[in-house]
């Protein structure tokens, strides 16, 4: 074999060595022209980075070298009247973020999550977790995904993630959907939701947010598109209609049934309740011992109507609510006492009412929830 | 010879016996060969060194390929961590940290902070409030609890003046100073102006039509500022004025070593000595009185009670007015509704959703309103009042009208003062000093009196009008000594030397 000597003298662990020292210097040198050549949002998201620890948890942050002396923080300038909640989101870089409380996890919910096509890169997540032994195993498989995610192929990552662990005051001893739903532990288990919710929003919202999307973790299905979809009605608070996908018996075949009864327009009789009611009693939905012939949302569904439709509220789910950030900046949280005699989410649509901001619901857009 | 070589096949002799596969052993006879096979010397990766080259021009080509696929998708390149390999990662994305972890069990908040390494958040909303600035830098300074644990966040709304240039400045010397023990934690200025209608001069900012409306928005900005700062690590949050004149160094301490979810000292304020010395400021910190709640019954939806006020006669115990000076000032009061001058709270209450109403809650709005939610979500809510803050004094519209006319009149008077000395020193330099001529006129008077009384005993009428004269003319005198009365007076010896003559 015709080798040159001087090759033929190198070892071949030498030749290997240098190789992929080159690949090393070809990725060093030739990585900063192309993060300028390439689109918007590498330059959005640099914009977009805290260089401090401290810093919102909206925003990703520069980690330090580990010998580096921290240098003090920053004084950092946030131009909120430069925020825009508008029509089309995307267009005007409107970040969002999707807040989840967090009591099981399912792997359905965050591969649908995934799909979302709404630029990942404007999207912060954040999630509560009560520090029970189911809450335990929620979170360390959240983590799993979190960290699959955030180190997978870059399109796909979200801007930010946040992780919060809560006590529950009154945490009930089973997540089962029968116990769940039981009247009696209606109040106590909203009133602790409500405030698992407040804890997660005032801790995340951040200064650049622009938009809240609420996103209960048993939802497992809902349209690629469903942040410009919602964003496109142009309505401080909207939600769309929760169903669930079950096999019926009866006919044999999969059918979709109205899972979520939060929504709804008020009735008279509602009312009358209400001021009938003691100070602390609060009303609920769908019960049949409490007959409160309000129009639910659920009932309005029309599988062949436009799915653009919107129909105002005075009460809403927390299933899927797509809210502008100025309504919780102004104040309108989920309150954990009887607030009109109305508590959590539904609370929440009467607060936001009262400093002016409506709410509106689309019947015929569905997202799914999981069927137990 | 040696016989071995000998025997050898090829009657040879060989230096280099490994050269033809020989070895150095001394051949076996039979075959007359010692061989073992191959008869060469081989290298031991021979397949490998054959296909050298192809591996070469492999990876020469796969390095190529995967330089070209990195260049052209650059979200393909592997991740090489944060170990000595990232310095071969393209860019900072990789120093970047997107997921952050907390327990919100730990930021719960304790007597102790400080050991604990509490963070405390500082939020002040201001507005057109760049001359308070300064002094309120040097309360920050001056603060005893550890610097680096107080993140500090602003809200500058409407401002006309120099706030946010001024501000920037300051917090930019503040965090460059060299002792690190000066610098702060996170800082951040919001800036969002919500068009507000309302003067902040302090009379049509305490006037009683523009409360409601002005309460409402100024919990709107305290809502904005709270949401956009407050933090996962928080355990404790501190609202405090600018305008705040003097105030322990140790407040921070002082009101988090009572342990309650929220806070607030007693506000006075120092006023001109004319007004009275000192006046209670705040009076948002009150107890609810069964006079106010009936008052709130009967009130619409939308209305808004604002303490303070004449038009809404509640009779609630204030804070402000239950100052001892010399009381204990760890005295602790409940109370229902809260003044925003300076209030310590837990950083679980606002995170459980109690907030400023910017509408109407049972009849309040803003720091009231903020006192009455807590109390329904079951918080404790205590005021100090024997442990006072001083706001600044800033002079109202009357204050100063007062102010302007009791300084004209100060002027007037020093005018006064001053025109009568001048006109003193004129006499003095004019006339001679009366008293020789009194004294004269006197002795003139009195020989005169003499006289007579040796000449006529009888006329007793007459000798008694000098003596009245004397009486009056000589008080006059020492009181007031003018050169008219002089000149009045002057006649007074010839009005006498006429009588006698």
């Amino acid at each position: 074999m015709p080798t040159p000597r001087s090759l033929r003298r190198t070892n071949p662990f030498t030749i290997v060595l240098a190789v992929i020292l080159c690949c090393g210097f070809f990725v060093f040198f030739f990585s900063p022209s192309s993060n300028d050549s390439s689109s918007s949002s590498a330059n959005r998201q640099t914009s977009d980075t805290a260089s401090n620890a401290l810093s919102p948890p909206s925003l990703p942050f520069r980690k330090l070298k580990s010998n580096e002396p921290a240098p003090p923080p920053p004084v950092v300038h946030y131009h909120l009247n430069n925020l825009t909640t508008s029509k089309d989101p995307v267009a005007n870089s409107e970040t969002v973020l999707i807040l989840t409380p967090l009591a099981r996890f399912y792997q359905e919910y965050w591969d649908n999550l995934l799909k979302i096509n709404y630029p990942h890169d404007l999207i912060s997540l954040g999630f509560i977790i009560p520090k029970t032994k189911e809450g335990n195993a929620a979170y360390s498989a959240l983590q799993a995904q979190v960290t699959k995610t955030q180190s997978g192929p870059k399109n796909k990552r979200f801007a930010s993630v946040t992780i919060l662990r809560q006590d529950t005051e009154s945490p009930l001893q089973s997540q089962n959907e029968a116990e769940r739903h039981k009247m009696e532990n209606q109040k106590t288990r909203r009133a602790a939701m409500a405030k698992a919710r407040n804890s997660l929003l005032f801790t995340t919202l951040g200064p650049t947010t622009s938009w809240v999307l609420w996103l209960d973790a048993d939802i497992v299905e809902f349209p690629p598109t469903l942040i410009q979809d919602l964003a496109r009605v142009n309505e401080p608070i909207v939600a769309p209609n929760c169903f669930q996908r079950f096999y019926n018996d009866d006919k044999k075949e999969k059918d979709i049934r109205p899972y979520d009864y939060n929504n709804w327009v008020d009735s008279p009789t509602a009312k009358e309740m209400a001021n009938k009611m003691a100070k602390d009693g609060i009303l609920l939905e769908g019960y049949a011992e409490m007959p409160t012939y309000r129009s639910l949302m659920a009932m309005m569904h029309d599988p062949s109507g436009d799915p653009g439709m919107k129909v105002k509220l005075d009460g809403v789910g927390g299933a899927a609510l797509l809210v502008k950030a100025e309504v919780h900046r102004d104040g309108a949280m989920f309150p954990a006492f009887p607030f009109y005699h109305l508590i959590e989410t539904e609370g929440f649509a009467k607060m936001a009412a009262r400093l002016n901001w409506e709410s509106y619901g689309l019947p015929n857009y569905l997202v799914y929830h999981y069927n137990e | 010879m040696l016989p071995l070589h000998e025997s050898s096949p090829k009657g040879k002799m060989h230096r280099h016996a490994y050269s033809n596969g020989h070895t150095a052993y001394p051949s076996m006879g039979g075959s007359g060969t010692f061989s073992i096979q191959p008869h060469k010397f081989q290298p031991r990766s021979q397949p490998l060194r054959r296909r050298r080259q192809l591996i070469q021009r492999l990876l020469l080509g796969f390095s190529i390929f995967f330089t070209g696929i990195f260049w052209f998708f650059p979200h393909l390149r592997p991740n090489l961590g944060s170990g000595p390999l990232s310095l071969f990662s393209s860019n900072d994305e990789f120093q970047l940290e997107t997921v952050r972890y907390y327990d919100l069990n730990n930021v719960g908040g304790t007597a102790r902070g400080w050991e604990r390494e509490e963070r405390i958040l500082l939020c002040a909303p201001l507005r057109d409030a760049a001359p308070h600035l300064p002094m309120f830098f040097s309360h920050l300074k001056n603060l005893t609890y550890p610097h680096n644990l107080i993140d500090l966040a602003f809200l500058v709304g409407d401002s006309k003046d120099n706030t946010i240039s001024l501000l920037t400045e300051l917090l930019s010397d503040l965090q460059a100073a060299k002792d690190p023990k000066q610098q702060f934690g996170e800082i951040s200025i919001m800036e969002k102006d919500f068009g507000q209608k309302v003067n902040q001069d302090v009379e049509s900012r305490h006037g009683f039509a523009a409360q409601a409306g002005r309460r409402k928005s100024m919990a709107q900005a305290r809502n904005w500022l709270l949401s956009a700062a407050l933090r996962p690590t928080h355990s404790w949050v501190y609202w405090r004025d600018v305008d705040v004149e003097t105030a322990p160094f140790t407040i921070l301490e002082d009101l988090m070593r009572h342990n309650k979810d929220i806070i607030v000292p007693n506000v006075w304020r120092p006023l001109p000595d004319w007004l009275g010395g000192e006046q209670p400021y705040d009076l948002n910190s009150w107890q609810e009185s069964e006079t106010a709640l009936a008052l709130a019954d009967t009130l619409d939806e939308d209305a808004v009670i604002v303490e303070g006020y004449a038009e809404y006669a509640t009779w609630r115990p204030h804070l402000a007015y239950l100052r001892d000076p010399y009381g204990d000032p760890d005295m602790e009061m409940e109370i229902d509704g809260v003044g925003g001058v300076s209030i310590l709270a837990k950083a679980k209450v606002f995170r459980s959703g109690v907030h400023f109403p910017a509408f109407s809650f049972e009849k309040h709005a803003e720091t009231e309103g903020f006192g009455k939610m807590a109390k329904r979500m079951k918080f404790s809510v205590v005021g100090l009042p024997h442990y006072t803050i001083w706001h600044l004094y800033e002079p109202s519209v009357d204050d100063i009208r007062h102010m302007e006319e009791m300084e004209q009149e100060k002027k007037k008077k020093e005018a006064e003062e001053a025109a009568k000395k001048e006109r003193l020193d004129k006499i003095k330099d004019q006339f001679d000093f009366p008293s020789s001529q009194w004294e004269k006129d006197k002795t003139t008077i009195h020989n005169m009196a003499v006289k007579e009384e040796k000449q006529a005993g009888g006329s007793k009428k007459e000798s008694e009008t000098p003596k009245k004269e004397k009486k009056f003319a000589k008080p006059e005198k020492i009181h007031d000594v003018r050169g008219e009365e002089r000149i009045e007076k002057k006649p007074a010896p010839e009005k006498l030397e006429r009588i006698e003559q």
